[in-house]
């Protein structure tokens, strides 16, 4: 069965702040769906909405077509912002606790917790206590209880914060594999260079609402063509300046990067940078996803 | 003991028909399993994890041991104390018939303790030696008494008891002397017994044990303040503490607050249980093992009671305390809860102990024993002094467990609502405001 969560027309208040204000996205199967917005924007509100952890004030969460109930739930993974384990409980002991209370047998539970353990590096501390570990390993014990029951849905809230780059990518290479056995990934994060790596699609928010959703490939693609150029001796781009069509998006290390308008002829633009000297780069790029996620919420 | 098992039943179904309210029917394999094996349900599971790291707490196997070596002490120390008692000494104005001196050893045996007899040359002498505490009673010729202060009618103690008993046997021998009976005579007359009194309407005439009873609902009333406070204080941190840590989030996205709740009332109550019943079985066994006199009379009755009312109060303040950790999730926000939420027990605990020592029930402590927040502590006094009847106790077992129910889906609510909100302290305005929540 393809799996498919969808959120539709969701509205939270807390008393004069509007936290969620008619957001409606989906998320489909077998891909790692981002999920952007600024401080604020209601990303953690609909998560918790998820997880029926705040009231609605109108909308709906369907999976599959049903709305979400606590047997839905049960099969979903969940780690929250705020990192949340017993500290004085040992890490194994508390893993096949979390595990069982999605449903697993012990030996299921039990099985599972060294096979996630073992995978994500920290095999050796099963029989630990969760306070006594860095916080990288506790960020990996949390994900093992979001993994633990081979969850349909992955609900992840800031899974990469306070990571190393090693841990960066063992939690991407895991999300990505859950999304190719068919599960639905749905992550926040702030870091826009990292979600670009590892996601198939993109939903961004702001004040509640959302701005842009789409596959990451047709988001970087769309939109004005973008022009890098670099000219030797030059890193002012001062011939760029006044071009009509023409906009200069930044100007970093003596490469200018430029937004045509359709009307603009490259060769054009082309011409004007050979006036200013040797032209030694000249290249078309895609949209990158922080442009992407500045444009979508200034 | 047939009301006590039926208290404890409704306790019980009263206790799980909460958990169970509001659990809805569950489709697939793994509601199945859940419903065949009640330990493997959500409810059992987070109960068998409270029973788990309570049991395996240092302050668990602390306070365990420290309240085994009080009630040790409780029954050991007096036993000692009647084993070493000073003799009690006897005066003796003029003579005294050895057979009267036989009566006066024989009462002296009858108050459990012993007589030492001290010959005095005159009364003024004997008067002087009463002043000094040399001795605690003269007998003058056979046929007067000398104490040195009234005798209260509210004093039981073993030297009240015995020159109370001495003068009504030397005054009966002294009749039997008048009379000028034969030894014979003398010898059945007392052997007289009082008559048997049959009540009509049934059960059982009361019997000696009634300081005993007493002093075992007094040991009763100050565990159970000590446990409750004990197993409320638990309830009340470890809610507060699964807020604090966040992890009430990962529990939340996959079972429902209520079972949550239950589980963890179930859990902590069952180690509640488990510990009042090993302190229980103690004391018994030790009562019996030197002999002590905790428990003579109705006393096992009163510890059944104790029990029991244990059981109603921990059901009734867990629920309290339960909402109060959800409110709160720094130590400094604790602070300002636990006086108010301890004061009811404060007040029941102080009346009770002063109604248990003051040799008779008041009014108000009548009254105290059918409050729910109170009557833990005023019931058992109350069993006690055998000044309640089997009905009156179940009334207010049924409306503490009636107040209960009524508690607890209050205090469910109140979880529910508070438990996730995280910073400030949630005041109870905020949590029954739908637009704040």
């Amino acid at each position: 069965m393809v799996h498919v969560l969808q959120i539709e027309d969701l509205c939270r208040r807390f008393g004069a702040l509007t936290a969620l204000d008619h957001l409606t996205f989906e998320v489909p199967a077998s891909q790692v769906v981002g999920f952007l917005g600024p401080n604020g924007a209601g990303k953690t509100t609909t998560m918790r909405a998820i997880f029926d952890l705040t009231d609605l004030d109108a909308g709906t969460i369907t999976w599959n077509g049903s709305v979400v109930g606590q047997a839905e739930r049960r099969r979903f993974g969940y780690m929250p912002e705020e990192r949340g384990l017993y500290p004085g409980m040992l890490v194994g002991e508390q893993l096949q606790y979390l595990g069982r209370l999605h449903g697993m047998t012990a030996i299921d539970a039990s099985s599972a917790t060294a096979t996630w353990l073992d995978r994500l590096g920290i095999a050796d501390r099963a029989g630990s206590k969760v306070e006594a570990l860095s916080h990288g390993n506790q960020q990996r014990v949390q994900l093992v209880a979001a993994l633990l029951h081979e969850p349909e849905l992955l609900v992840l809230d800031e899974p990469l914060a306070g990571l190393d780059p090693s841990g960066i990518d063992v939690i991407g290479e895991v999300l990505a594999e859950q999304a190719r056995s068919g599960c639905c990934v749905l992550f926040s994060s702030h870091q826009l260079d990292q979600v670009e790596a590892l996601c198939e699609s993109v939903v961004i928010i702001d004040n509640g609402h959302l701005v842009v959703a789409g596959r990451v490939d047709e988001l970087a693609s769309s939109g004005p063509r973008r022009l890098v150029v670099r000219v030797e001796g030059d890193r002012s781009a001062s011939w760029a300046e006044g071009v009509a069509g023409v906009a200069v998006s930044q100007v970093t290390g003596g490469e200018v990067r430029l937004v045509l308008q359709d009307i603009v002829d490259s060769d054009a633009v082309l011409e004007l940078a050979r006036g200013a000297g040797r032209v030694t780069k000249f290249v078309f790029e895609r949209r990158r996803l922080s442009e992407l996620f500045r444009e979508a919420v200034k | 003991m047939k009301f006590v098992v039926i208290a404890l039943a409704v306790v019980l179904v009263a206790t799980l028909r909460v958990g169970r309210r509001r659990r809805h029917r569950r489709t697939g394999a793994r509601a199945a399993r859940s419903v065949s094996s009640p330990l493997s349900s959500d409810v059992g599971l987070i109960m068998a994890r409270e029973v788990r790291e309570r049991f395996r707490g240092r302050v668990f196997k602390v306070t365990t041991l420290f309240i085994l070596i009080v009630v040790a002490a409780a029954i050991v120390i007096p036993v000692l104390h009647n084993g070493k008692a000073k003799p009690q000494e006897v005066g003796i104005v003029g003579t005294l018939s050895s057979s009267l001196r036989a009566t006066v050893t024989s009462s002296a045996k009858s108050a459990d303790v012993t007589v030492h007899f001290v010959p005095e040359s005159s009364v003024k002498k004997a008067k002087s030696d009463l002043h000094s505490g040399r001795i605690n009673v003269a007998i003058v010729d056979g046929r007067e008494l000398l104490v040195k202060s009234p005798l209260s009618s509210a004093d039981n103690s073993s030297g009240v008891q015995l020159v109370r008993s001495v003068a009504e046997n030397l005054g009966i021998a002294e009749a039997f002397q008048a009379a000028q009976l034969s030894p014979a005579q003398s010898e059945t007359l007392k052997e007289a017994k009082a008559l048997p009194i049959t009540s009509v309407e049934g059960g059982k005439s009361k019997s000696g044990g009634g300081n005993a009873s007493e002093a075992t609902s007094l040991i009763g009333i100050i565990l159970i303040f000590v446990m409750l406070s004990q197993y409320n204080t638990w309830m009340l941190i470890g809610v507060m503490e699964e807020k604090s840590s966040r992890v009430i989030e990962v529990l939340l996205s996959a079972v429902r607050p209520i079972q949550l709740l239950t589980g963890k009332v179930l859990g902590i109550g069952l180690v509640a249980l488990a510990q009042a019943s090993l302190i229980v079985a103690f004391a018994l066994i030790l009562s019996k093992a030197v002999g002590s006199s905790l428990l003579h009379g109705s006393a096992p009755l009163v510890v059944v009671s104790t029990l029991v009312w244990l059981v109603l109060g921990y059901a009734f303040y867990c629920w309290v305390y339960a909402a109060a950790g959800s409110m709160v999730e720094r130590q400094d926000q604790v602070q300002s809860l636990v006086l108010p939420l301890s004061l009811p027990m404060i007040f029941g605990y102080i009346m009770a102990l002063t109604g248990a020592s003051s040799g008779s029930p008041s009014a108000l402590l009548k009254v105290l024993a059918y409050l729910p927040p109170t009557a833990p502590f005023a019931m058992p006094v109350l069993v006690g002094f055998r000044a309640v009847t089997w009905w009156e106790f179940l009334g207010s077992a049924i409306i503490s467990v009636m107040c209960t129910i009524g508690i607890a889906r209050v205090a469910a609510t109140v979880y529910r609502r508070a438990i996730l909100r995280t910073g400030a302290r949630v005041r109870l305005r905020e949590v029954f405001n739908r637009t704040e929540r």
